[in-house]
């Protein structure tokens, strides 16, 4: 139990870090053990507290399994039922910000992750979290600046074309 | 203010991109009517890269955090350019920044390209104010009103968007009062892009007010 847990910490830290981002979506994280914890931050790294949190499971994707809010720092646990294999939603949602999070949850392999060497299974997590949207996760802030400073260039550029013929 | 990907349901989705296609062309067709129609595109473009780094600044107002939008100031210097200046500077936030999303484009450039080309006519409403066409203090108060209308606008129809369409299974009353809430600290919001504006203008007044389409200095 001891190495799940630094490995759940560690993952926390990591993912803290990578949610320094700008702008105003929202970033949702998870975790899986025993249960699965999810970490909803907005993507200046404020945590999504209070937020509203819908379940689903895989086999009724429409009528919620659960409902219930994150604490105040976005966080909020639930244990998925290991007899139903297959994605389960997560719906978090506060003042028309949110994000819908599919979670695989193997019920058969439950008892082969216990003993699964722990690399593995944080490189599975991370790689799923960078699986978001345009993979916007996986750039280092770096990669996001010299992104935005390239685009920007470009509409300099695109002016002094357009101001050179005038003159 | 930009409402992301998997928050309002198909129909409004396309709804909103046919409300854009129609802004687009309505605005194209005015900048083609122009004498020279690429006059104006270097001030267009310098204006959609302030537009596209604008949201990255964040001023706390509890209980939300709230970002410039700018749209009322684009709006009020480059007239019917501010619509497809913020339809491109969308498509870059939504790829580059994250902000917004690629199928809710349409909704977002519909909700504060609009209230841009309100912003402008605003600003042009000051012709209709005695003579002194030029007067600082009428430059002044316009391009407050444009800048603090143009983004009130838009936060008005982010709220109709987002409280009308909570999907079932959410609390829809703690819902609605966490979107009442980030939409009241866009009043203070207001206050700052119209002061913004309102600085820009006068000081494109005094430099030069060829910039703002006034002909010559008063």
């Amino acid at each position: 139990m001891k190495p799940r847990l630094m490995i759940l910490l560690g993952l926390l830290s990591v993912l803290g870090v990578q949610s320094r981002a700008i702008a105003h979506g929202v970033e949702i994280n998870y975790q899986t053990t025993e249960a699965i914890a999810i970490n909803a931050t907005y993507d200046t790294g404020e945590p999504m507290a209070e937020a509203q949190v819908i379940v689903y499971a895989p086999d009724d994707p429409s009528t919620p399994w659960m409902t219930g809010t994150t604490d105040e720092q976005g966080r909020f646990l639930f244990a998925p039922d290991r007899a139903q294999s297959g994605n389960w939603e997560v719906a978090v949602r506060q003042a028309g910000h949110g994000e819908i999070l599919s979670i695989p949850v193997d019920g058969e392999a439950a008892s082969e992750t216990e003993q699964a060497p722990a690399p593995s299974s944080e490189t599975a997590a991370v790689e799923q979290t960078a699986g978001r949207a345009n993979n916007l996760d996986a750039l280092s802030p770096l990669q996001k600046g010299v992104m935005g400073g390239a685009v920007l260039w470009g509409f300099i550029g695109t002016a002094l074309f357009f101001a050179r013929g005038k003159k | 203010m930009h409402i992301p990907d998997g928050i309002l349901p198909a129909q409004v989705c396309i709804g909103g991109y046919a409300v854009t296609g129609l802004a687009t062309w309505y605005s194209l067709r005015h900048i083609n009517r122009k004498k020279d129609p690429t006059a104006d595109i270097p001030k267009a473009s310098l204006l959609t890269a302030a537009f596209f780094i604008a949201s990255s600044i964040h001023i706390p107002i509890p209980p939300a955090s709230v970002h410039l939008v700018l749209n009322g100031l684009l709006g009020t210097v480059l007239g019917y350019y501010a619509f497809p200046a913020i339809l491109i500077g969308l498509v870059f936030q939504a790829i580059i920044l994250g902000h917004g999303g690629l199928t809710t484009l349409g909704v977002n450039a519909a909700m504060m390209g609009i209230p841009a080309l309100v912003a402008y006519h605003i600003f042009q409403l000051r012709d209709r104010f005695g003579r002194r066409l030029n007067d600082r203090w009428f430059v002044g108060i316009f391009s407050f009103l444009a800048g603090a209308v143009g983004l009130g606008l838009a936060a008005i129809v982010f709220f109709i968007l987002v409280i009308t369409t909570i999907p079932s299974g959410f609390d829809v009353d703690v819902e609605r009062a966490a979107i009442i809430g980030l939409s009241l600290a866009h009043i203070p919001l207001m206050l700052i892009e119209g002061t913004f504006t309102a600085l820009l203008a006068l000081f494109l007044l005094r430099v030069k007010p060829a910039l703002l389409n006034i002909k010559s200095e008063g």
